[in-house]
C-alpha cells in the first residue's frame, strides 16, 4: 500500500490547484460519474433500504473512478495528490477487515459485518460532545458501564482547571487532560483496557498528538480521530498527526461520510463521494474503521429532521462499502432532537435499524446541534444497541426492514426536532440509569418498535 | 510560583504591542538600567570579573526588566507582564539539581558553585547535522565518552532518503532523530544515557512528536526549547514545554546568553539580556538547565584572524557570577571554535575556551564549530579535549586571579592564525568504527595538550 | 422605448438563465435589457433578486445545492457587469463587502461554505478566508477590503472562543465601530453571540443572510 510518506511528498508537490476550482472541478467529475453509471435519481417510491445490488457495485467502480481521475486536495498546500488505479486498488485489497481495539480483558475485536448479517454489531456509545469538566469521569464511567461497548470517544469541554482553553499552550494541556480523564472513567467502571479515542480539542496537530502516553494518556490500543474534510480533502496537521499514530500504535477513526447539497452535489454524487472518502481515509491517514453514509449539509442546523433520500444513499454507501472493501463501516447517528425526547429515541430507532440491515457498525448518537452536557446520555446508546439486537432476533431482512423505516418515518415527517434536555435533568449518573419520565419514553417507543416487529428480549 | 498556564494566558491576554516597538522599547529600556546599575567595563581591563557587586547589580537589572518590561510574546505580539514577587517567587523554584538519565546510565546535571573543585556535567556532542546513514554511529561514538552526562540530538535533510519538507515529513523525522538516538545510546552499551532532543524546526507538533516511553524520548529525557534574542518567546515553544512538563522531560535553553549590537544595544545591555534570558527560559518554559556566554563581536566570520576576546571573557563572567549568587541555575558553556574540528586551531580555540569553564561554575558543553557543517562539524575527540582542559583548571584550584594569566597565554597563541576547516567529513579525521582520531589528528591533539601544558597547567 | 410586457419579458429571460446557471445566456439577456434601454438596477432589483430568492428556497428543500448557487453566482455576475455598465457609476450602490472564516484551530467548512455562498447570491461581495483564519488575518483583511461585516464560523466548542478573540482585537486596535461582526456554527447561540459582543447571530445561512442584511441597512 502507498505509504503517507508518499502521500506526505505529493501533498507537498502535486499539481497546484485554487480550492474554488478545485470544488467545481470536483461537481463535474462526480456529475459525469453519475451520468457514466447511471446511478439513479431518488424518486419518491424509492426504499428506504437499498434493494439492488448491482447499483452498489456500479457504485464502488464510480468511487474508485473519483479518485483515480480526480485526486485528492491538500487544502494546506493548495496541491492535488494524484494515485494510479494500481494503488486505490491495492489500498482497498490490503486494509484489514478487522482489527483489535483495548487491551487485556478490555480488547475488542472491530470487525467488518455483512449486509443482512446475525451477529451483533460493534458499539460505541459516545462520546463526540461537549461535557463541563467536573462531570467528565462520571459521565465516561457510565458510558463505559454499557456492557456492549467496543471503544468510547473523547469529549469536548470549554475549561480546564477552571482555567478556558484558548491559545495551543492551553488546548495542548487540555488534551491530555481529557485522556487522563477517560482514562479514569474507564478504570471506574471497572473497564481499564477499554479503549478510547482521542476527540480533538481543536485540529492542531500538537494537540492530536499531545496525549500520547501510556501512564496516563493514549496506548497502543487506543486511537484518534484524524476525519477525511468533504470534498475530498486533507490536511497536513491531520496527516502529520496519522504519521505520529502509524509509529506510535494508535488506531484511527475518520467521519467519512459524505454530504448531500455540497460540492457533490445531490444524493446521487453524494453516494460516489461516500465511496471515495473513507478510500481516500485509508489511503491517506491509514484509517480502517470510518462513519460511513451520507447526511445532508442542513443537518448540522436542525432545523428539519433529515430522512429519504439519505436513508437510501446512505444504504447504497455502506452495502457498496461492505461489498466491494474491507472497510468497517459504521453510522453515526446524528438525531435532530436533543436527548429526553420521544423524536430523538425515533431518530436513532430509524438509524439503528437501518445501520443493522447495511451492515454498518454503531456509533455514539449524539445531538447535531450539542450543547454543554446536552447532548447526549447513554440511554441512547444503549438504546441503539437495543435496538438493533431486536432487529437481529426478529431476522428482518431489507424489504421488512424498508417497510417499518417508512412507518417510523412518516411519524418523524415535519417534525420540528425539539431541543432537549441536558443529561442532569434526565439521566441519574449517580445510578447509572434514566430518569422515571425518560425510561417511560424509552419504554413508549421500545413498544411501539416491538409492535412494528422487532424482537425485543 | 507562577505556573506555566499562567503564562499561556498571559501569552493570550496581554497588552498587545508591535514587535518593532517592543524591539526600539528593549534597547531604552537598557541604556536606562545600564545607567541605572553603572554596568560598565572597568577601567583596569580584568579577564575575569573580580567585583561580585557589579555581578549583584546586574542581576538587579535584569529582574527590574522583567518587571518594568516584561517579556514578549512574538507568536500573539502581547507583552507578558510580571509582578516583582511574581518573578522572585518563581525564580526561587528553580532546581539546583536534576536528575537526567535512567537506571545505571543516570546522572545528576548539578550547579556548580564558582572556582570550587567539584566534577563538571558533560554534554559532548551534537546540535550539528549528520546524514541520517551517519547518524546512530556517530551517536553510539558520542555515548562511548564516559564523561558524558546527556547528548544533544542532531539535524538532519533527509529522512528515508526522502527530503523533509513539510509537516508532515518533519514529524516522521522527529520521531526518527530520537529513534536514531535512543539506537546509538543502547550500541554504546548506556541505554539509559539522557539524549535531549534537538528541533527538527520549532512547530509544536514537531516538538512533541518524539514523544514515546518505547521507541523515542523517555520522561527521563529532554528536549531544548530557547528563549529567543531580544527577550522573545513563542507560542509554540510554551506548547511543547507544557507537554513535557506533565511527561517528565527535562527543558533546556539554548540561547542564554546577550550580545552587543542587537536590541539590547551595547555591553550593559547585553549582560542584562543575558541573566534575563537565563529566568525567561525557567520562568516561561521551566528550562533547568542553559548554555551561553556574553558576546561582545559581531557574527562568526570565518576570515577573520582567531584572537582572544577578553570582553567577552569578562562580560561571560559577570553573567555568570550574577547567575550563582542568586539562582540555582545550572550553567553549561560551550568550547566550540570557528574553525572546523580535527586540526589545530580548533584545538587551541577549544582550549582557550574551557579554561574559562570552570572559572565560571559552568559545565561543560558541546564542542563544535561554529557555523555548523554537514558530518564535519564535531568530532568526540574534541568534546574529549574540551573537558580535560577544563578538568585540569578546575583539579589545579585555579580562581579568577590565577587563571587570568593562563587565558591571556592561550590566547598569545591563537594570534596570527586564522580559522581552518581542513576536513569535509568526520571520516576523513576520526575512525567512527574503533572510536578514536585518525594518526593526523591525533597528532594534533597531543602537540596542543603539550602546549597547553608547558602553559603550567597539568593534565595529570 | 420598451413597453411592461418586453420589460416583464426580457427580466424573467434574465431570471430563467441565472436558475438555469448559463452565464452566456445571462449575458445575453442582460445586453437586450440595456440595448433596449431598460432600467438596468430595476433589472437587478427584479430579475437578479427575483432569481436569488428562488435559488435560496430550492437549496433550502435540496433541490439545488453549492456548486449550483457558484454557478448562478457566476451568472449574476457576468449579468451584473453588463447592467451596471449602464448606468453612471455614482448611482450604482456599493456592494456590501463581507469577509467570512472559520476561526483559528477549526477546519470545518461545510457552514460557512454554505454562508458565503448564500451570502454572495444575496448581493454581497465576499472574501471567503477558509478555516483555521487567524483572527488577526480577520482583521487584516477586513481592512483591506473596507468590509462591512466579518463573518465567523466555528463548529467546535473549544474553538469559540476564536470568536471572542476577533472582537477583543478589535476593540483594542479601536476598529470595534469600524465593522458588524456575526457568528454562527454548530456549538454557537443567540446568548454566546451575545455575551461576546456580536453585531449578530444566524442559527443557519438564510438566517445569517437576513441578518447581514439587516446588519448592512440593506432591504430584505
Amino acid at each position: 500500500m502507498i505509504s503517507l510518506l508518499d502521500i506526505a511528498e505529493r501533498s507537498q508537490k502535486g499539481r497546484k490547484m485554487a480550492e474554488d476550482s478545485w470544488n467545481m472541478s470536483l461537481f463535474n467529475k462526480i456529475s459525469e460519474l453519475v451520468k457514466r453509471y447511471g446511478i439513479p435519481n431518488y424518486t419518491s417510491d424509492t426504499s428506504f433500504l437499498n434493494l439492488d445490488d448491482e447499483l452498489t457495485e456500479r457504485v464502488f467502480h464510480a468511487g474508485v473512478d473519483l479518485l483515480v481521475e480526480h485526486g485528492v486536495y491538500c487544502i494546506t498546500t493548495g496541491r492535488i495528490i494524484e494515485l494510479t488505479r494500481k494503488e486505490v486498488l491495492d489500498a482497498i485489497n490490503e486494509s484489514p477487515s478487522e482489527i483489535i481495539v483495548g487491551g487485556g480483558k478490555d480488547a475488542r475485536v472491530m470487525k467488518q459485518r455483512k449486509i443482512e448479517g446475525k451477529e451483533p454489531l460493534n458499539f460505541c456509545p459516545g462520546h463526540h460532545a461537549p461535557f463541563t469538566e467536573e462531570l467528565a469521569p462520571l459521565v465516561v464511567k457510565n458510558f463505559a458501564q454499557i456492557p456492549r461497548t467496543d471503544f468510547i470517544e473523547g469529549f469536548n469541554f470549554v475549561e480546564v482547571d477552571g482555567r478556558e482553553i484558548l491559545g495551543a499552550p492551553i488546548e495542548v494541556y487540555a488534551a491530555r487532560r481529557q485522556m487522563s480523564w477517560m482514562r479514569e472513567g474507564i478504570r471506574k467502571a471497572g473497564r481499564p483496557g477499554l479503549s478510547i479515542v482521542f476527540y480533538p480539542i481543536t485540529t492542531r496537530a500538537e494537540v492530536l498528538m499531545a496525549a500520547m502516553d501510556p501512564v496516563d494518556g493514549l496506548r497502543r490500543g487506543d486511537g484518534i480521530l484524524t476525519s477525511v474534510l468533504p470534498d475530498e480533502k486533507i490536511e497536513h496537521d491531520l496527516l502529520a498527526a496519522a504519521i505520529a499514530c502509524e509509529d506510535y500504535g494508535l488506531w484511527r477513526i475518520s467521519g467519512s461520510f459524505s454530504m448531500a447539497g455540497g460540492f457533490c452535489g445531490g444524493a446521487d454524487g453524494a453516494i460516489i463521494e461516500g465511496i471515495a472518502k473513507p478510500l481516500t481515509a485509508v489511503i491517506c491517514y491509514r484509517v480502517y474503521v470510518n462513519y460511513t453514509g451520507v447526511e445532508n449539509v442542513r443537518t448540522v442546523s436542525a432545523m428539519t429532521i433529515p430522512l429519504q433520500p439519505l436513508n437510501w444513499a446512505r444504504s447504497v454507501v455502506n452495502q457498496a462499502l461492505n461489498r466491494h472493501t474491507n472497510i468497517i463501516c459504521m453510522e453515526w447517528v446524528i438525531p435532530t432532537a436533543g436527548p429526553g425526547t420521544e423524536t430523538n429515541l425515533l431518530e436513532v430507532a430509524v438509524r439503528s435499524i437501518e445501520a443493522t440491515i447495511n451492515g454498518a457498525n454503531l456509533y455514539a448518537p449524539r445531538h447535531s446541534r450539542a450543547q454543554m452536557n446536552a447532548g447526549q446520555t447513554p440511554l441512547e446508546g444503549e438504546f441503539m444497541v437495543e435496538v438493533s439486537d431486536a432487529t437481529l432476533a426478529a431476522g428482518i431482512d431489507r424489504e421488512r426492514g424498508s417497510e417499518i423505516l417508512v412507518r417510523l418515518a412518516r411519524q418523524l415527517k415535519d417534525k420540528h426536532p425539539e431541543p432537549g434536555m441536558s443529561i442532569q435533568e434526565c439521566y441519574d449518573l449517580v445510578n447509572h440509569r434514566p430518569t422515571p419520565e425518560y425510561e417511560k419514553i424509552h419504554l413508549k417507543v421500545k413498544e411501539q418498535l416491538a409492535s412494528l416487529g422487532l424482537a425485543f428480549t | 510560583m507562577l505556573s506555566l498556564l499562567d503564562i499561556a494566558e498571559r501569552m493570550q491576554r496581554g497588552p498587545k504591542m508591535d514587535e518593532n516597538v517592543w524591539n526600539m522599547g528593549l534597547f531604552q529600556k537598557m541604556n536606562e538600567l545600564t545607567e541605572r546599575y553603572q554596568l560598565f567595563y572597568p577601567k583596569d581591563a580584568p579577564v575575569f570579573n573580580l567585583d561580585w557587586d557589579i555581578a549583584d547589580r546586574a542581576f538587579r537589572a535584569a529582574i527590574d526588566f522583567l518587571v518594568e518590561t516584561g517579556i514578549y510574546c512574538a507568536s500573539t505580539s502581547r507583552v507578558i507582564q510580571l509582578s516583582e514577587d511574581e518573578v522572585l517567587s518563581t525564580i526561587k523554584g528553580m532546581p539546583k539539581e536534576v536528575t537526567v538519565g535512567e537506571g545505571r546510565d543516570a546522572r545528576v546535571l548539578k550547579q556548580r558553585r564558582l572556582e570550587e573543585r567539584e566534577q563538571l556535567n558533560h554534554c559532548p556532542g551534537h546540535h550539528a547535522p549528520f546524514t541520517e546513514e551517519l547518524a546512530p554511529l556517530v551517536v553510539k561514538n558520542f555515548a562511548q565518552i564516559p564523561t558524558a552526562d546527556y547528548l544533544e540530538g542532531i539535524n538532519f535533510p533527509e529522512v528515508d532518503g526522502r527530503e523533509i519538507f513539510g509537516m508532515p515529513l518533519e514529524v516522521y523525522a522527529a520521531k526518527r532523530e530520537a529513534t536514531w538516538m535512543r539506537q546509538g545510546v543502547t550500541k554504546a552499551g548506556r541505554p539509559g544515557l539522557a539524549i535531549a532532543y534537538y528541533p527538527i524546526n520549532t512547530r509544536a507538533s514537531v516538538l512533541i512528536a518524539p514523544i514515546d516511553r518505547e521507541a523515542g524520548l523517555r520522561p527521563s529525557d529532554g528536549i531544548l526549547l530557547s528563549v529567543l534574542p531580544d527577550v522573545k518567546v513563542e507560542q509554540n515553544l510554551l506548547t511543547a514545554a507544557i507537554v513535557y512538563e506533565e511527561y517528565g522531560g527535562f527543558k533546556l535553553n539554548g540561547n542564554g546568553g546577550g550580545r552587543v549590537g542587537g536590541f539590547a544595544g551595547a555591553l550593559g545591555g547585553a549582560l542584562i539580556e543575558g541573566i534575563v534570558a537565563v529566568l525567561t527560559g525557567w520562568i516561561v518554559y521551566r528550562d533547568i538547565a542553559c548554555w551561553g556566554a556574553i558576546s561582545t563581536g559581531a557574527g562568526v566570520d570565518s576570515t577573520k584572524e582567531l584572537s582572544l576576546r577578553t570582553l567577552d571573557v569578562w562580560a561571560t563572567s559577570v553573567w555568570s557570577q550574577a547567575l550563582h549568587r542568586h539562582t540555582n541555575y545550572i550553567l553549561f558553556m560551550g568550547a566550540g571554535g570557528r574553525s572546523g574540528p580535527g586540526c589545530e586551531n580548533h584545538l587551541l580555540e577549544v582550549a582557550s575556551k574551557a579554561v574559562t569553564i570552570p572559572i565560571n561554575g559552568a559545565n561543560v558543553h558541546i564542542t563544535r564549530q561554529s557555523r555548523a557543517r554537514m558530518n564535519a562539524s564535531q568530532s568526540p575527540l574534541d568534546a574529549e579535549f574540551a573537558y580535560e582542559v577544563a578538568t585540569a583548571v578546575m583539579r589545579a584550584g585555579l580562581t579568577r586571579d590565577t587563571a587570568s594569566d593562563l587565558v591571556l597565554k592561550i590566547g598569545e597563541k591563537l594570534k596570527g592564525r586564522v580559522p581552518e576547516a581542513p576536513y569535509h567529513d568526520i571520516r576523513e579525521f576520526y575512525d567512527l568504527v574503533h572510536h578514536r582520531p585518525l594518526p593526523e589528528f591525533e597528532k594534533a591533539y597531543l602537540k596542543v595538550k603539550e602546549e597547553i601544558a608547558s602553559l603550567g597547567l597539568s593534565f595529570e | 422605448m420598451a413597453n411592461e410586457s418586453e420589460v416583464r419579458g426580457a427580466f424573467d429571460n434574465l431570471k430563467d438563465a441565472i436558475l438555469k446557471y448559463d452565464v452566456d445566456a445571462a449575458k445575453r439577456a442582460a445586453q437586450v435589457i440595456v440595448d433596449k434601454g431598460m432600467e438596468p438596477m430595476l433589472a437587478i432589483k427584479e430579475a437578479v433578486a427575483g432569481a436569488t430568492g428562488i435559488l435560496h428556497e430550492r437549496f433550502d428543500r435540496g433541490e439545488c445545492f453549492l456548486p449550483h448557487l457558484v454557478m448562478a453566482g457566476d451568472a449574476m455576475m457576468a449579468a451584473g457587469e453588463i447592467l451596471e455598465s449602464a448606468v453612471p457609476k455614482e448611482s450604482i450602490p456599493a456592494k456590501k463587502v463581507v469577509v467570512i472564516g472559520t476561526v483559528e484551530a477549526d477546519l470545518h467548512a461545510v457552514g460557512k461554505n454554505i454562508v458565503a455562498m448564500i451570502l454572495r447570491s444575496g448581493g454581497f461581495e465576499v472574501h471567503d478566508l477558509g478555516v483555521d483564519v487567524k483572527s488577526s488575518t480577520f482583521i487584516n483583511r477586513a481592512k483591506e477590503t473596507k468590509a462591512d461585516i466579518i463573518a465567523l464560523s466555528c463548529l467546535m466548542t473549544t474553538t469559540r472562543p476564536y470568536q471572542r478573540e476577533v472582537l477583543e482585537d478589535l476593540e483594542s486596535m479601536g476598529l470595534r465601530d469600524s465593522f458588524k461582526v456575526i457568528v454562527g456554527g454548530g456549538p454557537i447561540t443567540p446568548e454566546w453571540a451575545k455575551e461576546i459582543g456580536a453585531d449578530g447571530y444566524g442559527a443557519d445561512a438564510l438566517e445569517g443572510l437576513a441578518t447581514a442584511k439587516r446588519l448592512a441597512g440593506i432591504e430584505a
